[in-house]
């Protein structure tokens, strides 16, 4: 009798993990920091800060969520932004208007993404391996276009935009929230998203059903090559400078956003708010460790304990039933 | 004697239902125990209580007279029982000799370290693959092998760590006849060796040859426990469905189908890989055609290359006089054509999907534009699918929002038909329809086959099960090396005419 209490106990953890177990850490980090240094929660100033540091990591961690929702991962997400941010650098500075250097950077977050698919799809290899490949190449263009030199010196009005805030909303935060709005709504409203679901589940039943698996595995990776590309220009605006290295590591604070955000690495599992969840934790988690004064160094050691964490309790309540 | 295993007034309940009510089951040694019951009774969920699967919610079980609350996977294998799951376990990726061991790897100490025991391994591998007629190097991968294999490769893995009771749930679902028996000859050694074995299937004529005793669940609850040789086929269906069932399913409504208008048209197809050649075949108005053939004939190869799933060299398919141009199963669906595919977990529903999405994909998929990529999921009309589908195809389930896994096997194979149902095809491919489903709602499948073949409708039922094909189809086309060597029409097939056929002799 006791064990089967014991067991039930553990399928109820299981259902509030996956329902609540996101939003849980988000709340306990908050706590944490609450108790640690009170000060740097309780001021004016500490919601937008978390608020725009996390901005890049969600924009990331939605392209990456779709990556890994069929069962692939997209390590050149870092890359890409790094990329478009030096692009649409360089060509503000030749004097090509903002609009149209902005738009033109996100597009070819786009193409980026489209060599990905186009990529994985006649080579039938891993997307591990084939944005291994690219994450380095697209790394190495950053290189050649910029000479290996920081870009900057862009019209103010580029970044005194995406600097400024609404009410105490941060443009940036405003713009990641739309594009998660918007496939918000693609993943649960329309059918295309619901294939991608399908694809990731199961994918010779998806092809079986009907689902055109090439076709969709490339929207996948044309939707991460985007958002890195948007993500790109943000970063882009709030540092007011394209460096030859940004955006280098940052794939990883992006799966550590999805997979945080109760996306499954099996594929087929995830939503959109627990992503953007997911790129708030780890806004969260580089402000309190900068508020308390810890060095960088050691964010990265959190940041890859708290990947092999979640993905491990997922897999205990996944296994455990 | 002692029972080997002794299972006590087991309850197991799961939200919202109660799989099992106070059930007492038990095993001699010697013995085939029949487990029977429609789809859903619980069945396999007895079993998974036994292998350590699921934790029963009450009741007691004995293991060798040890008494025991609940069992792991672990006290299960260490007790000597062993299971051939339903559904397919063996995984693709692994070799057949890793696959037989997969989760216990026999080890040897040399010099105080424990090493895999790579030389029992081999030779205990080549001992069980022999007995149950898999011949192939154990170095196989197991993608490349058939699915009749596959299920052999079950029965192997079963056997390997020499368990005292075997429970086979469903373990001929695959097979064809010849291996069925050769099947039943290992059961047969392993009656004389002691061992007890829990036999669970839909095929009634199975039951007669192999079993000893039988006991019928219906709903969760105990019917009763019978000596097989006392109680008739028929007495057996009514203590499991409560009614009558028989009779054939046969046009008769036309007298020369064969004067009917063709309704689906396939000329001169082949595949590149020769598994097909230039096979033709046509269905006319209210006809149902079968057919037949040895696992690996080419049949699936055949279905799937007309539905697009796999390529096709050459060939044409026409549908209602429509030349229809097939590249991919979203071209079928768009064509008015479906398939139910012959495997359920590898190619039939999508396991993070619920019921009700399992269902909608391929409506929705139909009246979607660019390749699937537009249109919305409209929600009303995937509620009213599901709902159909759940009442016209009885699907018993709490919910059609629950995950499909949480269905027993019967019903998930319910649930893949009518997602073929809810998009309103002109022509169905049926590649073994009835795999996994109970006598009772095997016949409501031929009444819905027969009826979509009234209503002008083509269908194609492959079958393994020659007295399902003579009951259910008008003609049957007779295959073999991949090309249709004879077609019969009902009147003259025999089972003994087209066994001789397909084997070639
Ligand atoms: N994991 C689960 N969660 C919820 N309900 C379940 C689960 N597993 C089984 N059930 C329910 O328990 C009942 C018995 O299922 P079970 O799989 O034992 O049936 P079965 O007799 O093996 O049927 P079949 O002949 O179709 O294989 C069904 O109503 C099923 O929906
Ligand atoms: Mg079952």
């Amino acid at each position: 009798m006791s064990e089967n209490k014991v067991k039930k106990q553990n399928q109820n953890f299981g259902v509030l993990w996956q329902r609540y177990g996101t939003i849980g850490i988000f709340l306990l980090l908050l706590v944490v920091l609450t108790i640690a240094k009170p000060s740097s929660v309780f001021n004016s100033s500490s919601i937008p800060q978390i608020l725009k540091q996390s901005s890049v990591n969600i924009l990331l961690a939605l392209g990456e969520f779709f990556a890994i929702l069929i069962a692939g991962i997209d390590l050149s997400v870092g890359a890409v932004a790094g990329l478009v941010g030096i692009f649409s650098a360089q060509m503000m500075v030749a004097g090509i208007p903002v609009p149209v250097a902005v738009v033109a950077g996100v597009l070819f977050g786009t193409i980026a993404g489209f060599i990905n698919g186009m990529l994985v799809n006649k080579t039938d290899l891993h997307p591990f391996i084939i944005t291994l490949g690219t994450q380095s190449i697209y790394q190495g263009l950053m290189l050649v276009i910029s000479k290996s030199q920081n870009i900057y010196g862009f019209p103010t009005s580029f970044t005194a935009t995406m600097s400024a805030s609404v009410g105490f909303i941060p443009v940036t935060v405003i713009i990641a929230l739309i594009v998660a709005v918007i496939l918000w709504f693609f993943t649960t409203k329309c059918k295309a998203g619901r294939n991608i679901y399908a694809l990731g589940g199961n994918k010779d039943a998806a092809w079986y059903s009907g689902v055109n698996v090439k076709l969709h595995t490339l929207v996948v990776f044309m939707i991460s090559g985007t958002c890195s590309g948007i993500a790109g220009i943000v970063l882009l605006g709030r540092v007011g400078a394209a460096a030859p290295t940004a955006g280098t590591g940052y794939e990883t604070y992006a799966i550590a956003a999805s997979i945080i955000g109760g996306t499954s690495f099996m594929g087929g599992k995830g939503k959109i708010p627990g992503v953007v969840v997911g790129g708030l934790i780890i806004g969260l988690i580089n402000y309190g460790m900068t508020a308390l004064t810890i060095p960088s160094s050691y964010q990265k050691i959190v940041m890859g304990a708290l990947i092999i964490i979640s993905v491990a309790i997922d897999h205990l309540v996944a296994t455990k039933k | 004697m002692e029972a080997l295993v002794r299972m006590e007034n087991v309850t197991k309940e799961f939200p919202g239902v109660k799989a099992l009510d106070n059930i007492s089951f038990d095993i001699m040694p010697g013995e085939v125990h029949i487990l029977l019951g429609e789809n859903g009774a619980g069945k396999s969920t007895l079993m998974k209580i036994l292998s350590g699967v699921y934790q029963p919610t009450s009741g007691k079980i004995y293991l060798k007279g040890k008494e025991y609350d609940r069992l792991t996977p672990k006290d299960s294998y260490d007790n000597g029982i062993s299971i051939i799951y339903q559904e397919l376990s063996v995984i693709n990726e692994l070799s057949i000799l890793e696959n037989l061991f997969v989760g216990k790897l026999p080890s040897k100490k040399v010099m105080g370290m424990s090493l895999v025991d790579y030389k029992y391994m081999n030779d205990k591998a080549k001992e069980v693959l022999e007995k149950v007629g898999i011949k192939r190097s154990p170095n196989t991968m197991v993608e490349d092998i058939s699915i009749s294999e596959k299920q052999q490769c079950e029965i192997a893995k079963a056997l390997v760590s020499n368990a005292d009771v075997i429970i086979m749930d469903e373990p001929t679902t695959s097979l064809t006849t010849s291996e069925t028996e050769h099947l039943f000859s290992i059961i047969r050694q392993l009656k004389k060796e002691g061992k007890g074995i829990v036999y669970i299937s839909h095929k009634m004529d199975e039951i007669k040859q192999i079993g000893d005793r039988v006991t019928v669940l219906k709903d969760g609850t105990y019917v009763g426990t019978r000596n097989v040789e006392d109680v008739s086929v028929d007495d057996m269906i009514k203590m499991m469905v409560g009614r009558e069932i028989k009779g054939t399913y046969h046009n008769t409504e036309s007298d020369d189908l064969s004067k009917e208008p063709v309704i689906f048209e396939v000329k001169n197809i082949s595949r590149k890989d020769r598994k097909v050649n230039n096979v033709s075949f046509a269905v006319h108005k209210g006809e149902i055609l079968g057919f037949a053939g040895l696992v690996g004939s080419g049949r699936s190869e055949l279905m799937n290359a007309i539905f697009g799933a796999e390529p096709k060299s050459s060939g044409e398919v026409y549908i209602y006089g429509k030349k229809a141009e097939i590249k991919s199963p979203y071209d079928a669906i768009k064509n008015g054509l479906a398939m139910v595919t012959e495997n359920r977990r590898e190619t039939g529903f999508l396991d993070n999907f619920s019921i009700k999405q399992n269902i909608s994909i391929v409506p929705f998929l139909k009246t979607s534009g660019a390749k699937g990529l537009t249109g919305l999921v409209d929600n009303k009309a995937e509620n009213e699918y599901a709902a159909k589908e759940k009442a016209d195809m009885n699907i018993k389930c709490r919910d059609v929002e629950q995950n499909i896994t949480e269905l027993s096997g019967g019903n998930q194979q319910k649930v893949i038909l009518g997602k073929w149902m809810a998009a309103e095809s002109k022509v169905v491919i049926f590649d073994e329809p009835t795999k996994g489903i109970d006598i009772g709602s095997k016949s409501e499948i031929y009444v819905l086959m027969r009826k979509l073949a009234s209503e002008g409708k083509g269908v194609v039922m492959v079958s393994s099960e020659l007295p399902e094909l003579l009951s259910v189809c008008d003609r049957i086309c007779v295959f073999r090396d991949g090309e249709i060597r004879m077609t019969y029409d009902i009147s003259e097939a025999t089972e003994e005419k087209i066994v001789k056929t397909s084997t070639g002799e």
